[in-house]
């Protein structure tokens, strides 16, 4: 009977490692993003001055675009000039663009002289912890989000289908964005992002 | 007259290089080449889906990485221990990397040679990497590294989206391998 309960209790030990085995790998993942149409909660993130910003006091009349972005990533670097244009074409049309750098390995110095450099004029913001990437489930940069004006989740994904800018045939960003401009239904609300992995804390 | 002068060289010129010319084509992957040097071949989505269907006698190993990808940098040594140690009679094994076209002679050659890696080496010549990324699984995301491996049939025994756990892959190919071979 003693050997009955002690093979059981073995057993459950297994069941039980092996549980937490598989937890810790699916802990390791990058969460899932949430689902078109799901609202996104309002969060608090520092600047590159360590000056705090919500969602809400950072979100345009007609939408929000967050793109999660990079210093050193070649890729995220090749839409730098991208980003800035977008960010000035739709600013005048209600739609604000933030970027949200959430590398470990990027501190705010390097974020706010990367920025400097390269004549981007929007607000970024660092991801301590990377706990917007995470609710996000952003796994590259670059990786867009467009936010409606109540944060409902209308697009996610890459910003077009090309890292070079003269290869560029599917503007999937903004044609969401133009979209919901003219109160039309978004046609493509999700394209893979392509890029470098967020360095993770 | 002036003008025949003139013609004479500039055709011997024309010969030379359409000579060298598909010399230079015939060169693909070479996967146990002992010249120094690695190429790097573009594959678009066709040749890529061609080479993930296509009937083989033993299981296959992809690994699709990039060299502004750290995470792919830093688990290269092991895939390249890992082909050597697997050799090409057991396992075919092949990288493509998602860099940009412009890197195909420069950075993506000088990493696989400072890597000594000799297993076949592609670059996706695709303006658009969704179709090939949703060709080889429509749930991976696009993100790198990403490890795939095939059994003979052509089905999907083993998968890891980043950093490969080294220890984990080679339990899967040794599966495979065995498989194939009983």
């Amino acid at each position: 009977m003693r050997t009955r309960n002690l093979s059981m209790l073995l057993a459950s030990l297994f069941v039980i490692a092996g549980a937490i085995a598989v937890g810790a790998r699916a802990a390791g993942e990058v969460p899932a993003p949430p689902a078109i149409g799901a609202t996104i909660e309002d969060f608090t993130l520092p600047d590159v001055d360590n000056k705090d910003h919500s969602l809400k006091s950072l979100a345009g009349k007609n939408g929000t675009v967050l793109i999660f972005i990079s210093v050193q990533c070649p890729v995220s670097n090749a839409y730098n000039e991208r980003m800035e244009k977008l960010a000035q074409d739709y600013k005048a049309k209600g739609i604000n663009v933030i970027g949200i750098n959430a590398n470990v390995s990027e501190d705010a110095a390097a974020v706010k002289a990367h920025a400097a450099e390269h004549n981007l004029t929007f607000t970024i913001l660092k991801d301590p912890g990377n706990k917007i990437a995470d609710r996000l489930g952003a796994a590259v940069t670059p990786e867009a989000y467009f936010l409606d004006p109540n944060n409902k989740l209308l697009y996610h994904g890459r910003i077009d289908n090309a890292r070079n800018a003269a290869q560029v045939e599917t503007n999937d960003l903004r044609n969401a964005l133009d979209a919901a401009l003219a109160a039309k239904a978004v046609e493509k609300s999700e394209a893979k992002a392509f890029g470098c992995t967020i360095k993770r804390a | 007259m002036r003008f025949t002068k003139a013609i004479i060289p500039i055709t011997f010129c024309v010969l030379l290089v359409s000579l060298a010319a598909p010399a230079q084509k015939r060169k693909g992957p070479a996967p146990k080449s002992d010249k120094p040097g690695a190429v790097v071949s573009p594959i678009d989505t066709d040749a890529l889906k061609g080479l993930l269907t296509q009937q083989r006698q033993r299981p296959l190993l992809v690994n699709f990485w990039a060299t502004f990808c750290d995470p792919c940098r830093d688990e290269f040594p092991d895939l390249v221990k890992i082909n050597k140690d697997y050799g090409s009679q057991s396992l075919e094994f092949f990288t493509v990397s998602l860099d940009d076209m412009s890197d195909i002679k420069t950075e993506v050659p000088k990493f696989l040679d400072s890597m000594k890696a000799t297993m076949p080496a592609y670059l996706l010549d695709a303006n658009d990497p969704e179709p090939a990324i949703n060709l080889v699984d429509r749930r991976w995301r696009g993100d790198l590294p990403a490890t795939f491996l095939y059994n003979e049939k052509g089905e999907v025994v083993y998968k890891h989206i980043g950093r490969v756990n080294i220890a984990e892959l080679r339990e899967a190919i040794d599966k495979v391998v065995k498989k194939g071979s009983s």
